[in-house]
């Protein structure tokens, strides 16, 4: 097909248009900032803002690991230290990786779907802003008196009443998370939205890229998940404000609390992973020279996954002795099936593919052998009696820092290196973003690899300190010295940035070369509206077919 | 990977005896539950181990040997049906598998004897959690026998060796978590509700138990431990707990 090389010579204009920008002032940087509805620039404030999050949750896990290198309270008091294990877990959760997927999506999703923003720019921008003020009302409680809320990212009531966690920073906590929630909702709603009629022509649904695939699931799940907790906190707001007492144990509120909080929980980590998936599964392709193995397979997979993932709740619950043990045991086992098979997917990708071995592509290898370990201890805890052995304990822990660092933060850092031309049209340096994922990688595993063992020796989650006849100390010391190396991993990735800002442009559509979404066949970075023409779309790889119209995909059925 | 591996291994090896090694961190013999659990914990990490590095190997054999070696492209194949059936109906059997034994293992644990029977010899005991220590109640040493913990002076727990106790498991605040790492046990003590669990200490000894469900500012201060003893020093033990109570109620009235 030739009919689409009168394509522009998309380089040449962006280093033109880069050449003779104006110098901006500050004062024209902020205003835009605070008008913008173009989903590119929100995308990337998304980014930004919780990547910041990451950084300050992320000094909260030094602060927790510091205070358990050794038995005994090292600098904090045990109120304090509740407080920071509140807020890491919390940030992390809801100001960190959510809003990063939908940072992720807001930048990419339009792009690989060929349309010129999201369907509701102005709400995209309410979002962002909800997001913003939202999460920083939950965090202030700890300028308030009494401190940050204090009762563990799950909140469980009683804990959470005002009998028992009477400052104001739960309260703070409490309805800066509803406030923040609302924002994902309504970024769950465009997404929907932008995807199901925003398609460019020739896009059909089975033509759509898989992260784009589960963009869509992951806002369905949205739309399940954060409602219910929406409702929860402000429910349990009111219970705290106006005396009501829905969450009152003698109500059998203690149990509901729990059955709503993971009725939104659980949805919580599918909301989390599948973005990421959809990451791998965008870089995978590219640096293996292949199309992704099982595409069709794939989303049936991702579909079953969304699926099951609202009948596996109680899974958090089965040392309540109040749940069915059998039927959610059963359905989190299941889970498991289609989490395989995208593994299968992702290996059928590189099998006998060209691998080469640059930065994205390390960090998503990083994500699948991380991953990996991870949901086989998911599966171990998926079996009640072994849960009741090790449950809320720093096998718990070990197991879903596996399963969320794992995905999020080892495929955000693949996005990053893999999408950076395309946000900035500049290159980062691929020695230091190799230098970074090994001391992550390192660091991340002597972190957390020590801490299933712990758990299995009895450390229960969120102690602030252990006795030294317990033996915990060697370990300790072991995953606080792997947490520093991890702190220090973002040094070279700062680096990177700072350097990378006076790169050369790359100056055309696909630096890799290889690329095969829609993302791949505009500038980088694209124009205000994204494309100036549209390459015919005849398969999930249009960015492919128009650079390699001779390069036939094998058919089903060979 | 090799060093952190080195690294960690040597850990575990420095802590463990050889029987906890061959219970993967567990030790036989230890509580009826152990019994009805290792098994199942052994073999589903032998099942992970398997599975895990077939897995890893095919990961990383392409990495190695399918790089890239010239410009040519390779063949562009996308689907494989055989093969796709295979990795979704392998896994699913592996998993019923997994299944069928946790099920087993499951209502062995579950297993209350009815307080109506009187075939076999059961203990009744109380555990009640609160803001921050443990209060047990034995039912054999009546009324008045309770004893409480402090979060400076953790109590200790009394089993009968080979007997079964019957365990109420309540809250008078906010949710706590009666766990006991070496007996593979653990369940909530949640307000409002009553549960219930039974099963039998199988080897004398002292066992440590923590509470495992954020319940406040002192929670890593809610320790008990478990002493397990024989059944006449279990006897003596619920008779001194009567002695004391009587004397109290003697010195009440005094």
């Amino acid at each position: 097909m030739t009919t689409y090389a009168t394509r522009p010579v998309g380089g040449l204009e962006t280093v033109n248009r880069a050449g003779s920008l104006a110098p901006t002032s500050k004062g024209t940087l902020i205003r835009k900032l605070l008008t913008t509805t173009d989903h590119k620039l929100i995308g990337q404030m998304y980014l930004v803002t919780s990547f910041a999050w990451f950084l300050f949750a992320g000094i909260l896990a030094l602060f927790i690991r510091a205070e358990l290198t050794r038995p005994g309270l090292q600098f904090m008091s045990v109120e304090q230290y509740n407080q920071v294990f509140t807020m890491h877990g919390t940030i992390m959760l809801l100001m960190f990786a959510t809003p990063l997927f939908v940072g992720f999506a807001n930048v990419i999703m339009p792009l690989q779907i060929g349309a010129a923003d999201v369907a509701f720019p102005r709400m995209n921008m309410l979002s962002y802003w909800l997001y913003f003020f939202g999460s920083i009302m939950a965090t202030a409680g700890f300028l308030a008196p009494g401190g940050a809320a204090s009762f563990g990212w799950t909140a469980y009531a009683p804990l959470s009443s005002s009998q028992y966690s009477p400052g104001i920073g739960s309260d703070l906590w409490i309805v800066g998370l509803a406030v923040g929630g609302l924002g994902t909702i309504l970024g769950g709603v465009n997404f929907i939205t932008t995807i199901f009629t925003m398609r460019a022509p020739g896009m059909t649904m089975f033509r759509m890229s898989i992260f784009t695939w589960n963009v869509l699931l992951t806002s369905i799940l949205i739309l399940l998940a954060f409602p219910p907790l929406a409702a929860a906190l402000l429910a349990l707001e009111s219970d705290r404000l106006f005396g009501s007492n829905i969450f009152d144990p003698a109500n059998g509120g203690a149990l509901l609390w729990q059955h709503i909080f993971w009725f939104f929980g659980h949805p919580e980590v599918y909301i989390l992973a599948l973005p990421f998936f959809g990451i791998a599964s965008e870089i995978l392709p590219v640096f293996s020279r292949k199309p992704i193995f099982g595409y069709k397979g794939l989303i049936a997979a991702t579909i079953a996954i969304a699926a099951l993932s609202v009948a596996v709740w109680a899974h958090h619950m089965f040392a309540t002795g109040q749940v069915l043990l059998g039927f959610f045991s059963f359905m989190t086992f299941l889970i498991g099936v289609p989490t395989g098979v995208k593994f299968f997917n992702w290996i059928g990708t590189m099998w006998r593919g060209s691998i080469t071995l640059e930065t994205p592509m390390l960090w998503t290898i990083g994500f699948l052998i991380t991953f990996l370990l991870g949901g086989l201890t998911g599966i171990i805890l998926a079996s009640p009696p072994l849960d009741f052995a090790v449950s809320a304990s720093y096998f718990v822990v070990a197991h879903f820092h596996y399963v969320l660092f794992g995905t999020v933060v080892f495929t955000m850092f693949a996005g990053f290196y893999f999408w950076w031309p395309k946000f900035t049209g500049r290159m980062l340096n691929e020695r230091l973003g190799k230098i970074h994922f090994w001391t992550l990688f390192i660091g991340f595993h002597l972190t957390f690899l020590i801490q299933h063992w712990l758990g299995i020796k009895g450390f229960p989650r969120r102690y602030a300190d252990y006795l030294a006849t317990d033996g915990f100390t060697l370990m300790n010391m072991v995953s606080t010295v792997g947490a520093a190396l991890l702190a220090l991993s973002m040094i070279p990735f700062a680096i990177n940035i700072w350097i990378s800002r006076k790169a050369p442009l790359v100056g055309v559509d696909d630096p890799w070369g290889y690329g095969a979404s829609l993302e791949w066949a505009t500038s980088s970075p694209p124009p205000r509206h994204n494309f100036h023409s549209m390459p015919q779309i005849r398969s999930e790889r249009p960015a492919f077919d128009l650079h390699y119209p001779h390069i036939q995909t094998e058919k089903m059925g060979h | 990977m090799a060093l952190i591996a080195a690294l960690t291994s040597s850990v575990f090896l420095a802590g463990c005896s050889s029987q906890e090694l061959r219970g993967f961190g567990f030790e036989k013999g230890l509580s009826s539950v152990n019994d009805a659990s290792l098994g199942l914990w052994q073999g589903a990490w032998i099942a992970a181990a398997v599975v895990g590095l077939i897995t890893m190997v095919l990961i990383i054999w392409p990495i190695a040997f399918h790089r890239k070696k010239n410009e040519e492209f390779p063949k562009q194949t996308q689907y494989n049906i055989p093969v796709e059936v295979a990795y979704t109906v392998i896994p699913f059997i592996i998993v019923a598998v997994l299944f069928a034994y946790t099920a087993r293992a499951q209502n062995e644990i579950k297993q209350v004897t009815p307080v109506s029977s009187q075939s076999e010899v059961v203990h009744d005991i109380t555990v009640n959690g609160f803001q921050w220590s443990w209060q047990f109640t034995y039912q054999e040493a009546g009324p008045g026998t309770t004893v409480t913990g402090t979060p400076a002076k953790p109590p200790t727990l009394y089993m009968p060796v080979g007997e079964k106790v019957r365990f109420k498991i309540v809250a008078s605040d906010v949710v706590h978590g009666f766990w006991i790492p070496a007996f593979m046990i653990q369940i909530q003590n949640i307000p409002g509700v009553e549960n219930q669990i039974e099963f039998t200490a199988k080897k004398v000894g002292t066992y440590p138990g923590r509470c495992n469900i954020l319940c406040g500012r002192q929670h890593s201060q809610m320790l008990f431990n478990v002493k397990v003893v024989s059944v006449a020093e279990y006897k003596s033990y619920i008779q001194s707990l009567k002695t004391i109570a009587e004397e109290e109620v003697q010195g009440a009235n005094a």
